[in-house]
């Protein structure tokens, strides 16, 4: 049995999904990807393989996506994020037309043409603000875990207004906020709005076209994922599984390159 | 550095820039020396016999070279980093004198500026003039919303026989007019080649990629108007040609035909266009060295100029450069374009979100807008870079495919 694996090295966690030539999921792992990414993916290899029953030589095809792709050397391509993501989220939410993906230290916007290919993409650009770091950062000043956010937003009555999209500013925003003793779920969000409004924002350099699919770290955030259907004015797939699009891309892409070299 | 097809004539032009450089430190030569932005009515100088020099040219050679530490000295000095690298790097090299390229570029007798390109020209050329106590004339250019009324080319023809009076002052001689329509030949003589050699890269494979126009854009610049700008011309439009003519292209398998918006990224000028090279991208026609294709007409040499320096490409509105952008597009068969939205120069950048989208939307094909800046790499994110560059490439690849 012949196996392709799609290897996603984020800033914060790496990703690797094994699939086989029907486009079928063997098997899939995770890990923070720590100080180096390219080992912890390579430490994650052995782990699907032996999951998915089968020995490394039987990998016909790998393709390596991500922030550490450049630096991974034992593939046969790097193909970029943003054709990846557009190609996980696809299969796992056919007919999608735009793909959020919030990420570790960058967010995106992709939109898909009506057969699926990339059409047009927008990223955050030089700063963390509407990413999964933004949120890990305030996250900690509120003395939560990431978590932990989603179960707090349900709580919210009136979220504050948190003005400034910075990571720096915003984390001494939410300290002046707890100060006054002003509520957490209240704080949290307004964090989430702030991430919302940022990602809107550079949605609309792209459009927001149905079907809109979120993938991505903080997709499994039900807070972020609320805020941005309220923003948009839109309503959002998650997809199970959301953080592996981009490896399950990676992987999918290399099966296909796979056959068009038999 | 192996990576495009080299042009021979850029021996000449190393040797060309060297001697203009030379001269512009050379304090035994009697003519007086003029600091002069590049949308300044050059013709008017070169007839007085004044040597012309460029901080923006000589900002873009350090740009190259690499200037962050020049920016830094400007910087340390109270100016901000928001300001146009362009002035930073210029007005660093003033304080570095010593240790900057070719003497932080002398020091000028008088300087000239036209504020056509923006406002911050103005200022900058403030600043030079302050520290150098040298006089300054500055023109001033109504903004072209929609074409070029004729109170205003009497506006600035008003101001252009101004500095006719105010150099001739300078000078202690008159500008005759014989002279004047001489270097007004020249001048339409080598923005003519200039024109010839863009368009020459019309044809597919394209003699010639962006790069390249950005490296050899120099003497119309800086020469614009002397003899030896024409001499050049040729030989490199001959050379061009001979390429065409084999068809030889500037990169060895183009796939993708783009253009290229905005100022080149000079820090980066071989390792960044690689990125697209490659790839099989080459940048086939840009919006920045054709702001040097304006011919001035036959008839009043002031009128002309007047015209020629108010109708600048950064002088016209955002919907003018829209429909010259989608124009080129199809002149040269473009497969997509790439705006540099350059965080020193806000004149070029305004506007440039919209201008992507209108500009697909007109033509059909996809763009990519890239933050990044002329001369500060501290502004230039390689890792980010590189993944929408590569991701822009593979969206083409896919359509094409």
């Amino acid at each position: 049995m012949s196996a392709y694996l799609g290897i996603d090295i984020g800033s914060r966690v790496v990703k690797v999904v094994l699939v086989n030539g029907n486009d079928t999921v063997l098997a899939a792992a995770l890990a923070s990807a720590g100080t180096d990414g390219p080992a912890v993916a390579a430490g994650l290899i052995p782990r699907v393989c032996s999951e998915a029953g089968i020995g490394p030589g039987e990998i016909g095809y790998t393709v390596v996506t991500g922030y550490g792709r450049v630096r991974f050397g034992d593939a046969d391509a790097e193909v970029s994020e943003i054709t990846c993501h557009a190609r996980g989220a696809r299969h796992l939410v056919p007919g999608a037309r735009t793909v959020i993906d919030i990420g570790g230290q960058d967010s995106k916007v992709i939109a898909l043409d009506g057969q699926g290919r990339v059409a047009d993409f927008c990223m955050n650009d030089r700063c963390a603000a509407g990413t999964g770091r933004f949120l890990e950062v305030t996250a900690e000043a509120l003395g939560l875990r990431v978590e932990e956010l989603a179960a707090e937003h349900t709580r919210a009555c009136r979220p504050v207004t948190i003005s400034s999209t910075c990571t720096v500013f915003a984390e001494s925003e939410v300290i002046s906020h707890l100060a006054r003793g002003t509520p957490r779920p209240e704080i949290v969000a307004g964090l989430h709005q702030a991430i919302a409004s940022r990602l809107v924002g550079l949605a609309a350099r792209v459009g927001l076209t149905p079907v809109v699919v979120c993938t991505g770290g903080v997709a499994l955030n039900a807070g972020v994922v609320a805020a941005l259907e309220a923003v948009g004015k839109v309503a959002i797939v998650v997809p199970p599984h959301a953080q592996m699009a981009g490896a399950l891309g990676a992987a999918l892409i290399a099966a296909a390159r796979a056959a068009e070299r038999r | 550095m192996g990576r495009y097809a080299r042009l021979e004539s850029a021996l000449e032009l190393s040797r060309l820039m060297e001697r203009h450089y030379a001269e512009a430190l050379d304090r035994r030569h009697p003519r007086p020396v003029a600091w002069v932005n590049a949308g300044a009515p050059v013709e008017l100088l070169r007839a007085a016999d004044i040597l012309p020099v460029y901080p923006e040219n000589y900002a873009a050679m350090c740009g190259v070279r690499g200037g962050v530490w020049l920016c830094e000295a400007a910087e340390r000095a109270g100016y901000s980093r928001d300001l146009c690298s362009y002035a930073r790097i210029s007005l660093g090299a003033c304080l570095e004198r010593t240790a900057a390229p070719y003497e932080g570029l002398g020091r000028p007798d008088l300087l000239v500026c036209c504020n056509n390109s923006c406002g911050t020209i103005v200022k900058w050329f403030e600043a030079l003039a302050r520290f150098f106590g040298a006089a300054l004339f500055v023109i001033d250019t109504p903004y072209m919303h929609d074409g070029l009324p004729g109170h205003a080319v009497a506006y600035v023809a008003a101001q252009l026989e101004d500095l006719i009076r105010w150099l001739e002052q300078r000078t202690g001689h008159g500008i005759t007019a014989s002279v004047l329509d001489e270097a007004l030949r020249l001048s339409r003589e080598v923005t003519l080649l200039w024109r010839e050699i863009r368009n020459l890269c019309r044809v597919r494979p394209s003699p010639l990629n962006a790069p390249d126009l950005f490296t050899h854009m120099a003497p119309i610049v800086v020469l614009r108007g002397a003899p030896e700008a024409v001499a050049y011309y040729r030989r490199l439009r001959d050379e061009v040609r001979q390429r065409v003519q084999h068809g030889i292209g500037a990169i060895p398998n183009e796939q993708y035909r783009l253009l290229w918006d905005n100022i080149a990224i000079w820090s980066h000028l071989s390792r960044f266009y690689y990125l697209f090279a490659a790839r099989g991208a080459c940048f086939v026609v840009d919006t920045y060295t054709g702001a040097w294709d304006a011919v001035p007409e036959e008839g009043d040499p002031i009128e002309s100029l007047a015209r020629v320096y108010t109708g600048v490409y950064l002088n016209r509105s955002v919907g003018f450069r829209l429909e010259h952008m989608q124009q080129l597009m199809q002149d040269y068969a473009c497969d997509g374009f790439v705006m540099h939205n350059n965080r020193s120069c806000k004149a070029f950048s305004l506007g440039q979100p919209a201008a992507r989208r209108l500009l697909t939307e007109a033509t059909g094909a996809p763009g990519l807008l890239l933050e990044a800046d002329m001369c500060d790499t501290r502004a230039y994110a390689e890792q980010q870079v590189r993944m929408r560059v590569e991701a822009f490439l593979e969206t083409l690849a896919g359509r094409a495919g």
